[in-house]
């Protein structure tokens, strides 16, 4: 098993060197012929089963295409990610379960509501009016939303696309709609999604963590001050030391599935302090985007606003102390 | 001192809010470009005068408030004129009257390709041939490098075994022969500041472009930093106050009651206080002309991570509110405070240093 997993993650890390070029990514988006490629891999919609066109992997097999990936593109590993943890469960045995074959295969993009979790929107007699901010992925053709319910939109959808400061490679902005909307589910499954999305959105984390922690590693290789290389100097090289251990525990801890919770806290925690690090190390040429790690910065931020909140603690106090809580 | 400028500080802080509104900060920011406009506006409003350093910092820590990109872009046009006030002969502060009026920018060029915590490492020459200087070499990461008139410029002029001897500071026209200029882009942040690389082709300087003795540039340098930095703390302070207003108006606005946003605003309260107190006393030994390094590197560090633990807090307590663009904008402006003028681990050898030296 550990040896199918190593060739996994080889044959990933494989595509990634040769297919994602993560400048032009963050410039011109993920275009239909890299989300083609990346489908015609059985990336696209690994977790999604076979009935669906998907892959139909294991949870490992997919967080390791997840991880592979996140480490030169958090974008594109938001995109499988999207579809395969939020997209797939919210649709799955409905009557849009159809849409998945389209999805998988990359003919058609699909977004989700969950930054929002707003499901502002109206509905009546079959169309959904209302304006959707923050929508990762303005350029789907398939949305869904949570409200009190769960719904899906159908595009092309009327957007104001902007830029955004992180996973550029997905179309950000707002949604006009004016489209048709199908319920779904009568109840919302936000939560249960979110929180069932614990360990793949860990395995996003973890391979940010290490692509940035990589390019410091690199980069303190090769880069002299005072006449020494930067990793001759202990408060460097002592810190990015510290982060490869911390990296090895978090990969330890996702793939023994200890506790999804524990994974997910310790990943989000640590994600926006190793990133920021490794911009550090970079001295001026960090801030630029040809280095090619301020990028891991501006996503690691953004993935810890929107996946880990106040919500996220509770939650994790409450697992700890195996019961509902009162806050004050 | 800083207590009696409140008007003043009313003033910038009003400047600010009218000038610098989102819209403008918004197109500034995306199209990575120089504020030349607004500039001239702030010129004509008195809003940077230099002949009162308590007043400079006021201004920066107000401007950097509402938006760091443009705050900076308005402060920066005089970038290294103290080099030339303190050290400068006749000629070269007729030159700085003129920047100080807004015909000129200034810019300051140390930062090579090869390094910049390492300042004598530097590989820039000006070899001495006759009366001249020749000038060759490159500079990397120059503010207002592709804007500025002049750039106050350190380059080597001879060799010594103590690498901080034999480096001189000049002053250079950006319209000599062999000069180039190019804008570099795609920064994370203080995307309305100019950024250059700098290239140094066979320039000819005369002798009256030396400022202050041939040879005693790294101390120069060292010492403008000591006022240089003291600004970065000042913008770091204005950004992480910046951040600190945006947490204020959502958990007022949003009626947020639960005590872990509670702490959190308290601890970037407590920060930025601490910050301030701390610029301002390393800047009471500067306007005395009594500068203590180590305290302006404790300002300079802790102001500059303030500002991005401040950011890093407002882009997590707004969650999905924090992808609007005013609140990332301020995140991304945030940690070139961390780098530029000394990295934080720049600043903690100085601190050290002196602490130890103190002993």
């Amino acid at each position: 098993m550990e040896e199918e997993n190593n060739i996994l993650r080889e044959t990933v890390a494989e595509f990634c060197e040769k297919n994602l070029d993560e400048k032009k990514i963050e410039t011109e988006g993920i275009t239909e012929k890299l989300t083609e490629l990346i489908a015609s891999q059985g990336f696209l919609g690994s977790a999604v089963p076979d009935k669906y066109s998907g892959s139909g992997l294991d949870e490992t097999s997919y967080e390791i295409i997840l991880e592979e990936i996140a480490k030169y593109s958090p974008s594109v590993a938001m995109k499988i990610f999207i579809l395969n943890s939020m997209y797939y469960p919210a649709v799955k045995g409905t009557s849009a379960e159809d849409t998945l074959n389209d999805a998988s295969t990359g003919k058609i993009s699909v977004a989700v509501d969950f930054i929002n979790k707003a499901g502002s929107i109206e509905s009546e007699s079959g169309k959904a009016k209302g304006t959707l901010k923050n929508i990762l992925g303005t350029d789907a053709d398939k949305l869904v939303v949570f409200g009190d319910s769960t719904s899906i939109v159908s595009g092309p959808f009327k957007s104001d696309s902007r830029d955004f400061m992180g996973f550029r490679g997905l179309k950000f902005g707002d949604l006009h709609l004016d489209n048709s909307v199908q319920v779904l589910d009568k109840h919302s499954r936000m939560a249960e999604i979110m929180e069932n999305s614990y360990g793949p959105a860990s395995a996003i984390g973890l391979g940010m963590i290490s692509g940035a922690l990589q390019k410091a590693i690199d980069y303190t290789n090769v880069r002299k001050a005072f006449g020494n290389k930067l990793r001759d100097f202990e408060p460097v090289s002592f810190r990015l030391a510290r982060f490869r251990a911390m990296e090895s525990i978090l990969r330890n801890s996702l793939y023994s599935r200890i506790d999804p919770y524990y994974t997910f806290n310790f990943a989000m925690e640590h994600l926006v302090e190793i990133a920021r690090y490794s911009v550090n190390t970079h001295g001026g040429y960090g801030y630029f985007k040809d280095f090619g790690v301020e990028k891991f910065y501006r996503d690691a931020i953004v993935m810890k606003s929107i996946f880990y909140g106040t919500d996220e603690l509770r939650k994790l106090t409450e697992h700890v102390y195996s019961e509902k809580i009162n806050f004050v | 001192m800083f207590e009696e400028l409140e008007d003043y500080r009313q003033k910038i802080r009003e400047f600010a809010l009218k000038e610098f509104t989102e819209d403008v900060a918004a197109e500034y920011d995306r199209k990575e470009s120089y504020p030349d406009d607004l500039r001239r506006k702030s010129l004509s409003l008195g809003i940077v005068d230099m002949q009162n350093p308590a007043k400079v910092l006021i201004a920066i820590e107000e401007l950097c408030r509402v938006d760091a990109g443009l705050g900076i872009a308005l402060t920066t046009p005089y970038f290294g004129s103290e080099v030339i006030m303190l050290f400068g002969n006749d000629r070269q502060k007729e030159i700085l009257n003129d920047v100080y009026s807004g015909k000129y920018i200034l810019g300051l060029g140390v930062t090579e390709p090869s390094g910049g915590s390492d300042v004598a490492a530097l590989k820039t020459t000006a070899k001495k041939q006759g009366n001249k200087y020749i000038l060759n070499g490159s500079k990397m990461f120059i503010t207002n490098g592709a804007i500025a008139d002049y750039l106050v410029i350190l380059a080597r002029t001879s060799e010594d075994s103590n690498p901080h001897h034999g480096l001189s500071t000049f002053l250079l026209n950006t319209k000599s022969k062999g000069f180039s200029a190019t804008k570099l882009e795609d920064k994370l942040g203080v995307r309305a500041t100019n950024t250059a690389e700098l290239q140094f082709n066979n320039i000819e300087l005369s002798e009256d472009d030396l400022i202050g003795e041939e040879g005693k540039g790294f101390y120069y340098i060292m010492m403008f930093f000591n006022i240089s930095r003291i600004y970065v703390a000042a913008q770091s302070i204005g950004i992480a106050r910046g951040a600190f207003d945006k947490i204020k108006s959502y958990i007022k606005e949003n009626n947020v009651k639960d005590e872990d946003s509670m702490f959190r605003l308290s601890d970037v309260g407590t920060r930025i206080e601490a910050s301030r107190q701390m610029t301002y006393n390393a800047a009471s030994y500067l306007f005395e002309f009594k500068p203590k390094p180590e305290l302006t590197s404790m300002a300079k560090a802790y102001s500059s991570e303030t500002a991005v633990y401040a950011a890093e807090e407002a882009m997590e307590i707004l969650g999905d509110e924090s992808l609007y663009e005013s609140v990332q904008r301020i995140f991304r402006n945030a940690k070139i405070m961390e780098i530029w003028e000394g990295t934080s681990e720049i600043e903690k050898l100085v601190i050290a240093r002196y602490i130890l030296k103190g002993e």
